[in-house]
């Protein structure tokens, strides 16, 4: 094939990798390749394929396919322990509850699915366009869609009802924001009637794939080729707005547009706790093996001990005497038998591996989820959005953070602009704050932006002089500029006052709305604008200017810019970028005053914290434009490659530029930031800010947000080469040295602390981690930014910014959380140990890549010191005590096989142990892991240094685990050894004492619970004592099918005071221990959690004696 | 939180714009549940609930320990071991030849003398020592249905292997009817018989539901390995107490069975003769035999285990109680004191 078309031109080869779409012929567009329809099917299985795949899925886990196999083991007769049914049971109702689970979601999906399927789009059919419904919607179709309507699928736009050709998009299905987005329908096909003429084509497409925002094609219509762009495509899940009806051709469809391709659902993660656990589970199997170990060490020596008695042993009776032949009977040899114990050990000390550990941390984890979400404190008033849990593996990993990755613009701050400042031609006007109440009358009607923004006075004069002054020129050319050289659409809208519309701003970038605002503040208002021309209203005359070019803003070039044709027929080029873009380009010849005026300015407005953008513009000769105009249309038609091509037309045209001024839009610091960057940073979280902006914006919205204060000492790394890189940095080691000995002495000597210390801030810039990031240079780099209590990077790449926090995880054991709100975060969110979105102004794209979303950064501060110690107190008790409690009943078991000959019989029924870990047991644990608190939302945010009980992983690690280990032993022996004494050389049978001891089991792992549990509300009490009880109604049952064994022995039992002895016996004495630990430990070494709980109790006390002070200030001391 | 946060940039007429989205307002509805803030009872370990909670254990508990202890000690006991008393000496070095053998006399006799007054009931026991009548094997080898219900009568799959007999069903099957105790034991007092009460030694649940009326014994012990007890053909299973009383299997290898009830007092220092019949083989694997003649108390027989559990529970609980008031008073802890949290008491350390 290759060799085939070597000959060929570059283009035809790429022909291979497109897609051809023959416009209003489906037949033909689907005659070579299968494109897929536009059904779509998120939902997983059909009925038929149901049980296949959901237990194949479900099996994917290890302790799944662990207990399939003891399932099947105990199938043999040899080793049948259990009944048949009873050893499958467990397994089953785990898988059961599961499938359910998934069936319901899968049952959810299909019916949303249908749905979607069955809307109705009309799609031209024989010239004339029909009903049809969305699944029958093929490729190469036309499409009519109307306003309000949702868009079936990936389309390109051909016309809309505006003559312009513009259609508004809202993607508030697909993202949440309601801003409109704007697509341009082209020239050439705007004016064709999809009824009359016969539209035909063929477009040629890449195929599909998963990038959102670009879309490369071209078409050809009537023998000639259009490129078309990004913004002429449409995509499902959008919904046309202020456009009465749009026509296009759908170019992919069903699972092959961009937004199936994009939702692949939150990425897979394991909470640290999780990963800890496995490692204790490995124990646990250890210790299985060791116990079946010794059962069949037990058994050989008893078999071979007792080898010449064992034909006649009434209790054994290996003869068969039976049938004909004396043969022996279920008898193997003397190693096989040692074999099949050992394996029937396993399959009855199976729960030593708990089963129900892994569905009781899911439904944990989706109750958490459930607090989480319903939290008031973390809804958004005003996206109106929710707390999301987009990942459920996760929750308990929000307590152990150590790390704080955050990215500044829409997270620290509202990314909500506001025009602050302007400097025109060297002049600062920065003074006024004043809103006019300036109102446009155009057609009888009075136009106003839908936005006040605060001008200046002096300049609001300046600019209604108009062009006179050489002053008034420059500012005029300057608002021109802002007014013009975007892509923001205006939308007239209606307002109260019939006579009064109002002109909402559209657009992708909330800078440049801000400027837009801006300039019709000051006069300059964008009425109108189509992919052809643009119409400004400049002090109540409106003006037209065909827009001839425009280069979209990328984060290479870092500036976009627009060619504008004049009415008197010149041609002018605008340009806005970042500053550092600009003047690499601007003419420095040319106003060298202006230039260094201006840079002072910007300077000083970035260390206001204000975000400064350069504007810039050059006439264009007729010989320039022209050359221009053709490279463009070059490199726009270019399939492959475009971006390249179309980067470098932009570069020739954007230079020797006159600058005309700059302009500072300050970014609000979200509401509460400051406060909970103290609160995080006191309860011992590094909070690191990257950030794209400049050192100085970023140093100074530092100090805003009170992530920098005055006290610390800073230390600047920007450099050029990696080894002056390596030079500062080695200075920055000695320097961070030299302050914490100096802190050190100062511990020494005063004995004070380490508040005397000076704490020092690193700041780098994303030029110097270029030479860092991925060199030997990073291991000094971690050591300095750990010295460092705040960690400043400005002016680094999104990749950049993944490469920070893979630094931070590599070396340490450190959890780390990033959080962002943009595009540019989704590496970073990807790659911490947890991913925060903030869904707000910058679209979705790091809320999908999250594991957790929410409206705002002060959200944090609940989710990690309030939600996250919860989380992580209860997952981690949880686990240690489903260890125990399904321990406590294996040893119990273990016991008593060593009085029964090793021969694995149990006292307690096996429907007992079965229902144990499912009934008795199993609620209890599940309410507590999700509702038990030990301290109130109250306290955790009063004393955020409480968030280091998880960072210390206080509530699960190996010394507790341990220690549960040895007290479930005492527990167990307990359990086990007192009825066996007490009832030693009496007349008990089995079943009886068996139900003793199942009893005693199950009382006891409950009051232990109930010991520890923090707060007792009417659910832990329901689970609790609703346990208890439904185990003693559960051994009745049991107890009363008179074809088992044990029948009535519960109560012949109950009967005896005996029974009831032991039982509190048990009880009491299993858990005094325990208690006396617990006591010890809490008394004489109390954690800050104990203490404050303990002050939590008594506090309410002396609130409520407070007001008794008030009135009567005789209680001087409160009660304590 | 305050409700309306002051946008800054939407102004005027644009306020009433962003009110419409408000009213399919997301905010999650307030409850006590959804917020985490049902009302809860917070116990804290005070020094005082602590104290006090070991003083009521040890009150409790030692009490009932005394109590048991006391119960255990009226509990008057004559236990018998006659294993090897009853093997002629002539045979003491093979007893399981003497066992096995029809032909050689099994009688033996036993005097015992009443240490202290014994009210009836007297419960006549006999103990085995080292039968696991909870082996495995043996525990399985059964036929509920079997022994319930007459039409299930060649239900006998799970006995083996014990199963049949001559190519018959065995009924009852199964090991542990098989090797049903069949020592015997007569009572005399003063040359005269002491009756023993044989009824009524079975749980009345296991004769009424588990062991059917109407269901014979047949081709009971007619294999080649003769294992135990016959028993009468033509009693119904449900009359067959001792059977009753055998299968249900002892739950420790040491175990008791109710042999019958002697329904008059015994007075000290009387002396009474058993007659027994020494037929059961627990020669072959060194189990023990004994005869039992014990009254009851409350706590059941005579074992001053859980007495002594009792009191030393409650003893420990007692001095814990103590131990804690003394360290308490020693060295008390203010509860509470936001003085003693970690980051106070060493400000920046760890």
């Amino acid at each position: 094939m290759a060799i085939f078309f070597l000959s060929m031109s570059q283009k035809e080869i790429n022909d291979e990798d497109a897609r051809l779409v023959h416009i209003n012929d489906p037949v033909q567009t689907n005659e070579r390749f299968e494109f897929s329809g536009n059904s779509i099917r998120t939902g997983k299985y059909s009925i038929l394929t149901f049980l296949p795949r959901n237990l194949f899925e479900q099996f994917h886990r290890v302790a799944y396919i662990y207990f399939l196999v003891i399932a099947v083991l105990n199938q043999l007769p040899q080793l049948a322990v259990f009944g048949r049914g009873v050893s499958i049971l467990p397994l089953a109702f785990v898988l059961l509850v599961t499938a359910v689970k998934d069936a319901y979601e899968d049952y959810r999906r299909h019916r949303s699915d249908r749905i979607e399927n069955n809307r109705l789009a009309s799609v031209l059919v024989n010239d004339q366009f029909q009903q049809k419904k969305w699944k029958n919607i093929e490729v190469g179709e036309i499409i009519k869609i109307y306003a309000n309507e949702t868009i079936p699928c990936d389309m390109v736009l051909f016309s809309t009802s505006d003559p312009t050709g513009v259609a508004y998009v809202q993607t508030i299905n697909l993202d949440g924001e309601s801003n409109l987005k704007t697509r341009y329908a082209k020239q050439e096909t705007l004016v064709k009637i999809p009824e009359k003429d016969k539209l035909d084509g063929l477009i040629k497409c890449e195929k599909p794939n998963r990038n959102i925002y670009g879309f490369q094609a071209n078409m050809e219509v009537d023998g000639k080729r259009l490129s078309l762009g990004h913004s002429i495509k449409m995509r499902p899940q959008r919904s046309l707005k202020n456009t009465a009806w749009a026509v296009g051709v759908a170019v992919y469809a069903g699972r092959e547009t961009k937004v199936m391709l994009n939702s692949s659902g939150a990425p897979s993660k394991r909470s640290r706790l999780e990963t800890h656990m496995n490692l204790e589970i490995i124990f646990l199997s250890l210790f299985l093996i060791a116990l079946c170990t010794v059962v069949s060490v037990c058994a050989a020596v008893w078999l071979r001990r007792h080898r010449d008695e064992l034909d006649y042993l009434p209790f054994y009776r290996r003869k068969n005497f039976s049938d004909d032949g004396e043969e022996n009977y279920n008898y193997s040899g003397w190693g096989l038998e040692i074999c099949f114990t050992f394996l029937m050990s396993v399959i009855v000390f199976q729960v030593m591996i708990p089963i129900s550990l892994y569905i009781s941390m899911e439904l944990v984890r989706v109750g958490q989820a459930y607090f989480m979400v319903r939290d008031t404190q973390m809804y958004d008033e005003s996206s109106n959005s929710r707390f999301q849990c987009r990942a459920l593996n996760i929750n308990e990993d929000l307590g152990q953070i150590k790390y704080v990755f955050s990215d500044k613009t829409g997270t620290l701050t509202e990314n909500k602009m506001e025009f602050q400042c302007a400097s025109i031609w060297g002049v600062d006007y920065s003074g006024g704050k004043a809103i006019s109440l300036d109102q446009k009358d155009v057609d009888g009607k009075v136009l106003r932006p839908k936005m006040k923004v605060k001008t200046d006075p002096e300049l609001l004069q300046l600019a209604r002089n108009g062009k006179e002054t050489e002053e008034g020129s420059h500012v005029h050319d300057f608002f021109l500029a802002l007014a013009a050289c975007n892509t923001i659409v205006p939308l007239i809208i209606d307002s109260h006052d019939p006579n009064v519309k109002l002109i909402d701003y559209q657009g992708e970038s909330p800078d440049e709305q801000a400027l837009v605002y801006a300039a019709a503040s000051y006069g300059f208002m964008l009425i109108e604008r189509t992919s052809g021309h643009i119409m400004i209203d400049i002090q109540g005359e409106r003006r037209r200017f065909n827009v001839l070019g425009l280069h979209e803003f990328d984060s290479d070039r870092k500036r976009m810019s627009v060619i504008l044709g004049f009415p008197d027929k010149s041609v002018k080029v605008f340009v806005k970028g970042a500053d550092t873009s600009m003047f690499s380009v601007v003419d420095r010849y040319m106003n060298k005053n202006v230039i260094r005026t201006t840079e002072a300015h910007l300077y000083s407005y970035s260390s206001l914290g204000l975000r400064t953008l350069v504007v810039g513009m050059r006439d264009l000769s007729t010989s320039e434009f022209e050359e221009w105009h053709s490279a463009f249309e070059v490199a726009s038609t270019a399939l492959m490659g475009r971006a390249s091509l179309l980067r470098k037309v932009a570069s020739n045209i954007e230079n020797n530029l006159c600058i005309l001024g700059a302009s500072g839009i300050e970014d609000k610091l979200q509401q509460g930031v400051p406060e909970a960057i103290e609160s995080l940073r006191t309860a011992g979280i590094k909070v690191w800010v990257l950030t794209g902006d400049k050192q100085e914006t970023a140093i100074s919205i530092g100090y805003s947000s009170k992530l920098l204060t005055s006290k610390m000492t800073q230390i600047i790394i920007n450099s050029r080469s990696k080894e002056s890189c390596r030079k500062s940095l080695e200075d920055a080691v000695i320097m961070s040295k030299k302050l914490t000995t100096i802190s050190d002495t100062t511990n020494d000597t005063g004995g004070t602390s380490r508040a005397g210390l000076t704490p020092a801030a690193l700041i780098i810039d994303g030029t110097s981690l270029v030479y860092i990031l991925d060199s030997e240079l990073e291991e000094s780099l971690f050591q300095l930014a750990c010295d460092c209590s705040v960690v400043l990077c400005c002016r680094v790449a999104p990749l950049q910014k993944a490469g920070i926090v893979a630094l931070v995880k590599k070396r340490t054991a450190d959890m780390t959380l990033a959080i962002g709100d943009g595009a540019n975060d989704v590496s970073m969110i990807q790659m911490a140990d947890v991913g925060v979105g903030i869904s707000g102004q910058e679209g979705r794209q790091a809320v999908m890549a999250s594991d957790f979303a929410m409206g705002q950064f002060r959200f944090l501060v609940p989710l990690l010191l309030v939600h996250g110690h919860w989380n992580y107190q209860r997952m981690g008790y949880m686990v240690l005590y489903n260890f125990y409690r399904n321990a406590v009943f294996v040893l119990v078991l273990f016991w008593y096989v060593l009085f029964t000959c090793f021969s694995l019989t149990t006292a307690i029924t096996e429907w007992s142990s079965v229902l144990y870990s499912i009934i008795y047991t199993s609620l209890p644990t599940i309410v507590i892991g999700i509702l038990d608190k030990d301290l109130s939302r109250r306290s955790l945010l009063k004393y955020p240094q409480l968030y280091g009980a998880g960072q210390r992983q206080e509530c699960y690690n190996k010394k507790l685990f341990w220690i549960t280990m040895i007290d479930t032993l005492w527990q167990s022996a307990v359990a086990f050894f007192i009825p066996l004494l007490a009832y030693w050389s009496s007349t008990i049978d089995a079943s009886s004492i068996g139900d003793l001891w199942t009893l005693a089991v199950v009382i006891l792992v409950n009051l232990h619970l109930a010991m520890d549990v923090m707060r007792w509300n009417w659910l832990t009490h329901a689970a609790i004592w609703g346990s208890i009880i439904a185990t003693f109604i559960c051994v009745i049952i049991i107890d009363s099918l008179p074809f088992l064994v044990g029948y009535w022995a519960i109560f012949e039992i109950a009967k005896t005071g005996l029974f009831w002895l032991c039982l509190l016996a048990i009880i009491v004495a299993a858990l005094i221990p325990r208690f006396v630990v617990k006591v010890l430990y809490q008394l004489y070494v109390p954690s800050d959690v104990q203490i404050v709980r303990e002050t939590e109790k008594f506090q309410t006390q002396t609130e409520s004696g407070a007001v008794e002070i008030e009135l009567s200030s005789i209680l001087d001391t409160p009660r304590r | 939180m305050s409700s309306n946060t002051p946008s800054s940039s939407a102004g005027g007429v644009g306020s009433a714009d962003s009110a419409a989205p408000r009213r399919n307002s997301k905010r999650p509805k307030y409850s006590k549940f959804t917020q985490q803030e049902l009302p809860a009872c917070k116990p804290i370990l005070t020094p005082r609930w602590v104290i006090s909670a070991f003083m009521l254990v040890s009150i409790v508990f030692i009490p009932i320990g005394v109590v048991s202890l006391f119960a255990s000690r009226d509990v008057v006991e004559i236990v018998d071991r006659y294993e090897t008393a009853c093997v002629p000496a002539n045979f003491r070095n093979d007893k399981v030849s003497f066992i096995q053998n029809e032909t050689t006399n099994k009688i033996c006799t036993r005097s015992l003398t009443v240490p202290k007054r014994m009210k009836q009931p007297i419960y006549v026991y006999y103990q085995l020592d080292n039968f696991y009548q909870n082996h495995r094997r043996y525990v399985k080898s059964r036929s509920d249905s079997q022994l319930k219900d007459n039409s299930s009568w060649d239900d006998v799959s799970s006995c083996k292997p014990e199963d049949d007999a001559n190519g018959m069903p065995i009924v009852p099957c199964g090991l542990i009817a098989w090797s049903l105790f069949n020592d015997t034991y007569n009572f005399s007092l003063n040359n005269q018989q002491l009756a023993v009460n044989k009824r009524g030694i079975s749980w009345k649940s296991d004769r009424d539901s588990k062991f059917g009326s109407d269901v014979f014994p047949r081709n009971f012990q007619n294999g080649t390995l003769i294992g135990g007890k016959r028993l009468d053909p033509n009693v119904s299973l449900s009359e067959q107490e001792d059977l009753i009383v055998w299968m249900r299997t002892a739950a420790l290898p040491t175990f008791r069975k109710l042999y019958g009830k002697i329904e008059r007092d015994l007075q000290p220092n009387e002396v009474i003769q058993v007659t027994l019949e020494n037929n059961y083989n627990t020669y072959s694997f060194n189990g023990k035999k004994r005869l039992v003649l014990s009254t009851t108390s409350w706590l059941g027989g005579k074992n001053d285990f859980l007495g002594i559990a009792y009191l030393t529970v409650g003893g420990l609980c007692f001095f814990l109680a103590l131990s804690f008031t003394v360290v308490y008073l020693v060295k008390p802890r203010r509860l509470g004191d936001p003085s003693y949290l970690s980051w106070n008491r060493n400000p920046g350390g760890h």
